[in-house]
């Protein structure tokens, strides 16, 4: 897996376009966001909103789409069925193919987020922000893959990426302006939702751990969810 | 030849929805035979390649490569090598850097710049696949395909993309690989590079087998030719003749040596001359056509 992985962080680290939109973007606008902090403080929700939007930008952009693009272009150009045509089994070269992207994101999340921390206020709950993390990128790659199954090609993947990143960024805009005391069970059933309000009440603190912890089950729905379309719609070869 | 069954076929049928690609084909390759699987367009064959390849489910049938099951990738993949129709390589890798990743997931072990050397890239190791022609894709497709030396090797429309010069070199690295023991499945639509190279031929059109065997059972099942003009008011001829396409005559025979013998001396006696005078046994692209018109 490691092999793969290297090869594929190589690979996004030459491509120039690739790159650009798996970092600079999506950084660049968490940076704009954390220059007009102040423009946020009057949210309910607040440093745990930027946040929350913060992960979820980054996430959605970074690992999200980059995923998908890469899954999309890796079946166009057969290299998935050269994979195949390998001893490696199909788990192995998906993580191989992912791996890079998830880190990427992960590295992203942390560093905006310790420059978050630093220009305003350290998160109260730093382990519930890994966790919340850590299951957002878990569903964006179960999204990732059955997205996948449905974009013929890269450029087919600014189309069909469109509603996963548009609405789980909706969504935790929603949640980070509005919170959850109306609409509560909605909010935290839509992809990103609970992970959302979980993030919040990590950063904030103040909230009790039975309750943050019953904010996981939906994300990690989402997971399944993702999986199962995954394994009825994700192709390793090009339709013919 | 080993008598030993490297690659067991047992009524395989593939299908998709309703179009059924393959029916019900058996066959077998034995340890060290070059097995050419021909085919017209449609035919099957790629969907016949895939299964034993272990890319692809078959619809029913039992199929086992060096006696296991070929979707087992773990068990067969080390001992096997797959140069594939496209080249599906990453173009943002050199191609020493492809080669290093897709032989090392192989499970073989192998020295990558030896590997370059054989298939003539060794100045291009650093090059990124993208500025690769599509004959050096083609060498470094077979490449991947040779890495490790493994003792199945499929090699699928090889020579495609590439000059003679390099067909040559491609040629002669098989022949080395055979006289260490390997067992190869080649598809081609060069039926001369079949014709020279396969210890055995499976035919496909349709679906299935429409002929299986050596090259020279294939071309016996249908008649030699010998052609020729004849002057105006020339003798009667001998033997039984027909009037082929470009105005000469045709003789078809399954006894080519006895009936030129006997054409030649007719000729000799009778002072007759026969003008553009050509003859041979049944090419394997005549048996070809004969199936594709059928």
């Amino acid at each position: 897996m490691l092999t793969i992985a290297r090869s594929e962080l190589r690979q996004i680290l030459r491509n120039r376009m690739v790159f650009f939109s798996a970092t600079v973007i999506p950084v660049g606008l968490s940076l704009l966001f954390i220059a007009q902090r102040d423009a946020f403080s009057q949210v309910p929700t607040g440093m745990g909103f930027l946040a929350g939007a913060f992960m979820m930008i980054l996430i959605s952009m970074g690992l999200y789409s980059t995923a998908v693009t890469t899954l999309a272009a890796r079946r166009q150009t057969l290299f998935l069925k050269r994979l195949r045509s390998t001893a490696v089994s199909d788990p192995v070269a998906l993580a191989g193919i992912l791996g890079p992207p998830a880190l990427i994101g992960i590295i992203q999340v942390t560093a905006v987020l310790s420059v978050l921390a630093a220009l305003t206020e350290a998160p109260a709950e730093i382990p519930l922000l890994i966790v919340s993390g850590l299951s957002l990128v878990l569903m964006m790659l179960g999204l990732a893959l059955a997205t996948a199954g449905v974009t013929t090609s890269p450029e087919h993947a600014q189309v069909t990426t469109l509603p996963v990143t548009m609405g789980t960024s909706a969504v935790a805009f929603w949640i980070g302006f509005t919170g959850t005391e109306e609409l509560g069970m909605l909010k935290r059933a839509l992809p990103g939702g609970a992970a959302t309000e979980l993030t919040i009440n990590a950063w904030n603190g103040g909230t009790d751990l039975v309750d943050n912890l019953l904010l996981l089950p939906p994300t990690l729905g989402w997971v399944v969810i993702g999986v199962l379309l995954a394994k009825r719609f994700f192709r390793w070869e090009p339709r013919h | 030849m080993n008598t030993e069954t490297v690659i067991d076929v047992e009524r395989l049928n593939v299908s998709y929805d309703d179009f059924h690609a393959v029916k019900d084909l058996s066959f077998t390759v034995r340890r060290g035979e070059l097995y050419a699987l021909l085919g017209t367009n449609g035919a099957g064959k790629t969907s016949t390649l895939e299964v034993i390849e272990g890319h692809r489910a078959s619809s029913s049938g039992k199929v086992t490569i060096l006696g296991e099951d070929p979707r087992n990738r773990k068990a067969v993949r080390p001992r096997m090598g797959i140069m594939l129709q496209d080249s599906g390589f990453a173009a943002d890798l050199s191609a020493m850097e492809t080669l290093t990743l897709i032989g090392g997931l192989t499970g073989r072990q192998d020295h990558p710049d030896r590997v370059l050397d054989v298939v003539g890239l060794t100045t291009k190791a650093d090059t990124r696949v993208s500025a690769l022609s599509g004959g050096e894709k083609r060498r470094l497709d077979f490449a991947t395909a040779i890495y490790g030396s493994p003792e199945l090797i499929f090699l699928d429309e090889p020579t495609t993309g590439l000059d003679v010069a390099s067909r040559d070199d491609l040629w002669d690295a098989v022949d080395r690989l055979r006289e260490d023991g390997a067992t190869i499945v080649l598809t081609t639509h060069y039926l001369e590079e079949a014709q020279q190279r396969a210890d055995r031929i499976g035919l496909m059109h349709e679906g299935t087998f429409r002929m299986q065997g050596t090259v020279s059972e294939l071309t016996q099942t249908l008649p030699g030719t010998i052609t020729f003009h004849l002057p105006e008011n020339a003798p009667q001829l001998p033997l039984e003749s027909s009037l082929a396409g470009n105005g000469s005559l045709l003789i078809e025979t399954h006894g080519l040596q006895q009936d030129l013998h006997t054409l030649l001396s007719w000729a000799q006696e009778t002072g007759t001359e026969l003008r553009d005078l050509d003859a041979g046994p049944t090419r394997l692209d005549d048996v070809f056509r004969s199936i594709a018109r059928h």
